[in-house]
């Protein structure tokens, strides 16, 4: 404003006649005229590798913030909490009890890995997992980064397939995080034994590991269900929280519905009602069908809410 | 006056105009929002390559929906558009790579350093040599002075740094266009000097430049052409001629008490219309008639010339006469 | 341009529809051809079905089975017990069992929990029962005279002689309902069905003579190996719903692997064991007594068939407090092992009744309700009535019915 005030009339003009000299050579001005670098490799050129960079770069995102690196020491204190707990009252009248595989633990390290996971399964990982899908596109849209990727330009539906992905990393590293800590913690205070299976039969330390490897990869693909509805109730939204609380909700509702008696017809549908499935794993002749439904139930959640997603992120507009 | 300049968004006013090839285009683009209510009617953008185009108006007059549609942010409720003559969004990923954007000011990761957000920004596009990547973000740092804070956390920039980090990420590339919305604000006037700097710097290499600014002292003094708009429509576009032959330049002249009636006598011989008067002081649209005729022909005429004075209106009396609103209304 | 951006932004929307629509197919789809109805089955009479029936005990197999009750008896609070794989769970809602068999006298029967197991192990002379929840086991083995009869019978007949407490599984409860009642009812076969993806015959036993709780029971035979594969019993009180249903899911003729039918107690369960003898009158039947298999010492029965009553004295020693009563009741339904027959059972201190410890107490306190002769339990398919006197009256028939008798 005052800069326009003091200008003189008729010396509104400090290079008139640039924009008309400019435009009769041709649309590309010629490299040597540039100020910057002439840059190797032109601009429409894709340099191979592309999609690598982009995952590996919202990966170090994901993974590298410090907002999420505190909540998977906090999956990963679980453990050790557990541990702690159960080693210091193993003498004590309650010794060998508490729901799931915790009663377990003291007789067999290997069974904290388990009853960590059971202990986190309800709340915890769910809350976990919804904080992480449920920011992936509405934190970058909230902060503004979203307008600038999309700029750059990153194609709508590669940028949501990576945030996926990345989500789905991050909740692997969730349930490997509470996984190694409860390894390392049970080896440490209780000592690594042949396994005994639910049926009351016990198998060698080393095929119970292995079934103890499975429970953990069948846990970590039960959350991609929600990954996939957080992801969907990201791409609605500004706020990052309503999201993620949105997501943390579903899960608690599906598990609230889960304990409904009334509603048995809709249960096998339920996002949770499969998670428990796990313990499938620990019995004597693992019903493969029981996990493949389980795994199914998820498959179909994902096919859902990633479709879901993708038709709102693909088609909204980007104002924020 | 022209009417024909107010008249721009007429396609074939538009068209008329600029022949040469255009680094933008849109032909009726409009966007309607769910609410109902239009924040862009209509718009018929030319932007010619290597112009610098100071695109004009009001907080809320539809400056930043437009950007956002020509950058394929935003879905057109109607219309089309072009950016260097590749139809968007449908071209995005091909041309979006040549353009290089700042809008709305801007945005970036606040737990990163400076540094780092350019990185993530270069490593998510798809065309960008991972090779020259520290190089090319040094330099962009560098030429927005930004280098010695580069490695500081992005929250802890001041206004001014951002925006300087939101120029730099546009420049990470050579660019055959930059839409720089509003890059001024939160600049202090030395920051503001070198945006102008900038984007003279630029324009000299060639490189197109479409500058949104409520602020018309800081385009005023870059631009080649000009767009003006005012609640979501085009009232004024072309180049700074289109300007200056809207200059609806008076002359004023102050004369003693006896000499008023001679005075416009004179002022109306040369044919400059019946001039207004207040007390000694008479003040007549100048038309075609250069200043110095009318002088010489006063001094003629006997009038004793107390003050001679041509006023010629700058661009924010334009665009104060075109919009009927100050510059920082907001709808 | 912008209109047909719109369109496509729109036509976006059909892709997550067209996936639900394809995913529900997907999942709903199968189930539902399934269901449909199997034809083409050769004829056959009730009478041929039944006694194919009787010799099916020879197949071995593997399977799933759901099981459930709807007895209409109040709800238990909601503790360990509802959450933890326990027989308990049988007497109401839905329980899933994994059932192995070699056909012969080795079998295991899996009640199973969420994260938990209650295994019921027969192999020949001894059985096992372990619960995961309370890392238990009960070890169950013949006494010297029983052991003696085990050998010298062992293998010359086809019946499954159980050790351990049955478990309801279809084969059990179809049994149990041909085998002995036949001559007190109807048995028709009444069409075709597809149980676990097999055609099976559906046999119809339908009580004569009234008095009783149960209106009729249905059977699904395999129509190639002659196994019970689904077992409905329905209550006079419900018409909608069967008041018991056991069925196969999935199931699998074949030689479950040695593995399965044995067990030995894992390190650090808590062990008990338990001594039984086979009941006089009937060679290897199980130790539950049935309604034709020998009455306990000192019982009763009135009335004939479906609506029989059994009355019993409280033995002393166990008459801890009343309503606490031993006592086990024959299972005219056929259903002895199941809800019904585990009602029956209720305060059997003998410890042979799986996962009635200590809590029976409580849980016969939860289900039954104060009448005037004493104490009344009353589901839609068994009542029974604990006198204030110390008798215990228990059938398939109306509450009213045992109130009369006592």
């Amino acid at each position: 404003m005052s800069l326009a005030d003091e200008t003189p009339s008729g010396t509104l003009t400090p290079q008139p006649t640039a924009g008309s000299e400019r435009q009769s050579p041709g649309s590309r001005p010629d490299a040597s005229l540039r100020p910057l670098e002439p840059s190797a490799g032109g601009p429409d050129e894709r340099v191979p590798g592309a999609f690598g960079r982009l995952l590996r770069s919202e990966l170090r995102l994901v993974l590298g913030r410090r907002r999420n690196v505190i909540l998977l020491s906090g999956l990963a204190a679980v453990p050790l909490l557990l541990a702690l707990v159960l080693f210091l009252t193993r003498s004590s009248q309650s010794a060998g009890e508490g729901p799931g595989f915790v009663g377990r633990v003291t007789e067999n390290g290997l069974f904290l890995v388990v009853a960590a996971i059971f202990v986190c399964l309800p709340f915890l990982l769910p809350l976990t997992i919804a904080i992480a899908s449920g920011d992936a596109i509405a934190g970058e849209a909230s902060a503004g980064t979203l307008r600038y990727l999309l700029v750059v330009p990153v194609p709508r539906t590669r940028l949501l397939v990576v945030k996926a992905l990345a989500a789905l990393a991050f909740a692997g590293s969730a349930v490997l995080a509470i996984a190694i800590v409860g390894l390392v913690a049970g080896a440490g205070f209780f000592g690594l034994h042949d396994v005994v299976l639910l049926s009351g039969d016990t198998v060698s330390l080393g095929a119970g590991a292995l079934r103890i490897a499975g429970v953990v990869v069948y846990v970590a693909l039960s959350m991609t269900g929600l990954v996939a509805v957080g992801l969907f109730f990201s791409t609605l939204t500004e706020v990052p929280v309503a999201a993620m609380a949105a997501t943390v909700i579903t899960a608690i509702v599906s598990g609230v519905l889960d304990a409904l008696p009334a509603l048995h017809a809709i249960h096998p549908w339920l996002l949770t009602h499969h998670w428990l499935d796990f313990a499938e794993l620990l019995r004597i002749q693992p019903d493969w069908r029981t996990l493949a439904s389980g795994l199914g139930v998820q498959a179909a959640w994902i096919v859902i809410f990633s479709t879901l997603a993708w038709a709102r992120f693909t088609s909204a507009d980007v104002s924020s | 006056m022209t009417p024909a300049a107010t008249a721009v968004g007429d396609e074939a006013e538009a068209g008329s105009e600029d022949t040469g090839p255009l680094a933008v285009r849109s032909d009726g683009l409009t966007k309607r929002f769910r609410s109902g209510q239009v924040a862009v009617d209509g718009l018929g953008l030319r932007v010619p390559r290597g112009a610098v185009y100071g695109f004009i108006g009001p907080n809320g007059s539809g400056k930043t929906t437009t950007i956002r549609m020509l950058l394929g942010l935003v879905q057109p409720t109607g219309g089309r558009s072009w950016l260097l003559d590749e139809s968007m969004p449908r071209a995005s990923s091909r041309v979006l790579t040549r353009v290089g954007a700042l809008v709305e000011g801007p945005a970036f990761h606040p737990y990163l350093s400076g540094r780092a957000n350019l990185a993530r920004l270069d490593a998510v596009d798809a065309t960008a040599d991972p090779r020259t990547r520290t190089r090319r973000s040094g330099e962009a740092l560098e030429r927005v002075g930004l280098s010695a804070a580069a490695d500081k956390k992005y929250r802890q920039y001041s206004l001014g740094m951002k925006q300087r980090l939101g120029l730099a990420a546009a420049l990470l590339r050579p660019r055959d266009l930059l839409v720089l919305d509003e890059p001024t604000n939160g600049l202090d006037p030395q920051g503001t000097r070198e945006v102008r700097n900038l984007v003279r710097e630029l324009a000299a290499g060639g490189t197109t430049v479409l500058v949104s600014s409520h602020l018309l002292a800081e385009i005023e003094q870059v631009c080649s052409h000009v767009g003006i708009m005012s609640r979501g429509r085009l009232v004024l576009q072309g180049d700074r001629s289109v300007l200056a032959a809207r200059g609806d330049a008076r002359v004023a002249v102050v004369t003693t008490p006896s000499c008023v009636a001679t005075a416009a006598e004179v002022l109306r011989g040369l044919g400059l219309g019946s001039p207004d008067v207040e007390g000694v002081r008479l003040v007549a649209p100048l038309g075609e008639v250069p200043p110095e005729r009318v002088s010489a022909a006063l001094v003629r005429g006997g009038v004793d010339l107390v003050g001679f004075e041509v006023r010629r209106s700058n661009l924010e009396q334009v665009f104060v006469e075109l919009t009927g609103e100050g510059f920082d209304v907001a709808r | 341009m912008g209109d047909s951006a719109r369109m496509s932004s729109k036509a976006r929307w059909a892709v997550p529809a067209g996936a639900a629509v394809a995913v529900v197919g997907l999942f709903a789809g199968p189930p539902l051809l399934a269901s449909a109805g199997s034809s083409g089955l050769p004829a056959i009479t009730p009478q041929e079905l039944v006694a194919a029936v009787a010799s099916h005990q020879s197949q071995a197999l593997s399977g799933t089975v759901a099981y459930t009750a709807r007895l209409g008896l109040p709800s238990l609070p909601l503790g360990s017990a509802s959450d933890s794989a326990d027989p308990t769970n049988l007497l109401s809602g839905t329980t899933t069992m994994r059932v192995w068999t070699d056909g012969q006298e080795r079998s295991r029967v899996s009640l199973i929990g969420q994260t938990s197991e209650y295994s019921v192990v027969a192999d020949g002379p001894q059985a096992w029962t372990y619960s995961s929840a309370k890392n238990a086991v009960v070890h169950f083995t013949l006494d010297a005279a029983a052991a003696k009869r085990f050998q010298a019978e062992h293998g010359k007949t086809t019946s499954t002689p159980s050790v351990a407490p049955s478990m309801p599984t279809p084969g059990q409860l179809a049994d149990q309902s041909l085998a002995q009642v036949q001559k007190f009812s109807t048995v028709t076969v009444e069409g075709q069905s597809k149980v676990a993806g097999r055609d099976a015959y559906e046999l119809v036993v339908t009580p004569q003579g009234g008095g009783t709780l149960v209106s009729r029971v249905v059977v699904a035979v395999d129509s190639q190996t002659k196994t019970p594969l689904s077992v409905q019993v329905w209550s006079t009180t419900n018409t909608k719903d069967p008041a018991l249903e056991v069925g196969f899911t999935s199931v699998r003729f074949a030689m479950p692997s040695s593995a399965v039918l044995t067990f030995s107690p894992p390190k650090g369960a808590s062990v008990q064991q338990k001594v039984v003898g086979l009941p006089a009158g009937h060679p290897m039947a199980p130790s539950a007594p049935s309604a034709t298999g020998g009455l306990p010492h000192g019982a009763t029965v009135h009335g004939t068939g479906w609506a029989t009553v059994v009355e019993r004295s409280v033995v002393p020693e166990h008459g801890r407090l009343q309503g606490h009563a031993p006592t086990t009741v024959p299972a005219p339904s056929g259903a002895a092992s199941s809800g019904p027959g585990m009602l029956g059972q209720l305060g059997g201190s003998d410890g042979s009744t799986p996962g009635m410890g200590g809590d029976q107490a409580a849980l016969l306190n939860e289900l039954t309700t104060k009448v005037p002769q004493g104490r009344l339990l009353s589901s839609a398919l068994i009542s029974v009535l604990i006198t204030n006197d110390g008798h215990v009256l228990a059938g398939a028939v109306p509450a009213a019915t045992l109130q009369a008798l006592a």
